[in-house]
């Protein structure tokens, strides 16, 4: 057990140091033009892009899932009204959204007026996944917001710079390899006190699925292979966020915990959503062997009394505006004109 | 056969349409240069860095992969060229 723990931490130790912190990578390479260059993205420059996912296969697991979707899933759709229900919080309307990849049925679904948005622009880069979205768009209820469908890459966002209200992203930004470049890019779409809302899958999502993909791997084939994607930790969404530049950002977290009635289940869920492994390091074979010993580990490490087996979703939303005149900010560093112990004398130094 | 052409015609109008409600947001992924609609081979393209992008059923497709290089011939030629390919 000891020893299936560290190698999991190895594993996913290992890789998320790879995902947020591109800098090893690229050092080196175009540190001087990085300035110049970096306006849109982070990467160091033409050959010098740190890759993780394969954007192309993701395309069409992507394609593959518009097919295999569920409507009316539930993890989907409590992650998508958690999102939207955010809008409620604001005072603010948002005439004209982006939303960017990941679960956009569910969103267009619940929005249900919320945040007054008149007009949604709604983008994927998987043609099958918009052309069925823009089908549904017929036996809409709520007609009165005008939808917009593009076919796009979250990392090369096409939009006009200051020309949205909002940008959602509801389970789509973890699959991008380099988030702070697709972060960065959704501020400079925004206009000043524009809202930038997303929610990723955070480093917890299936650890169980983790673990015993560990240890079916080391039994039966002596090794480990990358089988789940790195993802963000929480701490490093606060930084995403201040990273791209948002004011008054904000991160919480959501703990999901889905029950299937077997293993093989989970992956057919993962698959109709578009969330199996596109990392570009995987080994491209999954032996049935192994797939069938990860399966019989996971019932026999998590399975509940009643035969359901459990698996973790972690959600982390963050939410950050971009910069506004008007928004509360932080006065410079030393420009207080009231000392601390003057406030201590006012209200007395009971505490 | 007419019923064809017919619908594509029809097709074409509704793509036309799309695109220029879509217009006032799209830039170009790569440049963030404004895009130039072309009605002949209605894609959309990026003169600032010579790259057209296909709308397939009135969606624009503007994921770099998708785009073509245009060459430094005139339109006319690249309309045609963009067709056979």
């Amino acid at each position: 057990m000891r020893r299936t723990t560290r190698s999991l931490s190895l594993l996913s130790g290992g890789s998320t140091s790879c995902t947020r912190s591109p800098s090893p990578f690229m050092r080196g390479t175009s540190e001087a033009s990085e300035g110049a260059r970096l306006r849109f993205s982070t990467d160091g420059g033409d050959g010098s892009r740190v890759k993780i996912f394969d954007r192309d296969l993701k395309r069409k697991q992507r394609d593959r899932a518009a097919w295999l979707m569920r409507p009316g899933d539930c993890f989907i759709d409590s992650v998508a009204e958690n999102l939207l229900d955010r809008l409620e919080d604001c005072k603010k309307t948002f005439p004209t959204a982006l939303c960017l990849g990941g679960s956009l049925e569910a969103v267009r679904r619940l929005l249900r007026g919320r945040g007054a948005i008149q007009k949604l622009i709604m983008m994927d880069m998987s043609c099958d996944m918009i052309q069925q979205c823009k089908g549904r768009e017929q036996d809409k209820s709520d007609k009165n917001i005008e939808t917009l469908h593009v076919v796009g890459d979250e990392e090369f966002l096409p939009m006009k710079e200051s020309s949205l209200d909002l940008v959602l992203s509801c389970l789509g930004l973890h699959w991008t390899n380099d988030l702070p470049g697709a972060m960065i890019q959704c501020k400079l779409a925004l206009k000043p006190d524009g809202l930038f809302l997303a929610a990723i899958l955070g480093g917890e999502t299936l650890k169980e699925l983790r673990m015993a993909c560990t240890i079916a791997q080391m039994e039966r084939e002596g090794g480990i292979s990358p089988r789940i994607s790195p993802l963000a930790q929480v701490r490093d969404a606060g930084n995403l966020l201040t990273r791209a530049g948002f004011s008054l950002p904000g991160v919480d977290v959501d703990e999901y915990v889905v029950r299937y009635k077997s293993a093989l289940e989970l992956i057919e869920h993962l698959r109709a959503m578009g969330e199996t492994n596109a990392l570009l390091q995987r080994v491209p074979i999954l032996k049935r062997e192994t797939a069938l010993a990860t399966a019989a580990i996971y019932e026999s490490m998590f399975a509940a009394e009643d035969g359901t087996i459990p698996a973790t979703f972690q959600v982390i939303y963050m939410t950050g505006w971009k910069d506004h005149p008007t928004q509360p900010k932080a006065k410079q560093r030393g420009s207080a004109t009231i000392s601390f112990k003057d406030i201590r004398k006012q209200f007395g130094d009971g505490s | 056969m007419v019923r064809a052409s017919f619908t594509l015609l029809k097709d074409v109008a509704a793509s036309t349409g799309f695109a220029k409600s879509l217009s006032e947001f799209l830039v170009c992924p790569l440049s963030k240069q404004p895009l130039r609609f072309c009605e002949k081979t209605n894609s959309l393209i990026s003169e600032a860095i010579g790259v057209s992008f296909p709308i397939k059923n009135g969606i624009p497709c503007l994921v770099p992969k998708d785009g073509k290089i245009l060459g430094s011939d005139d339109v006319a030629e690249l309309a045609s060229g963009s067709r056979n390919s």
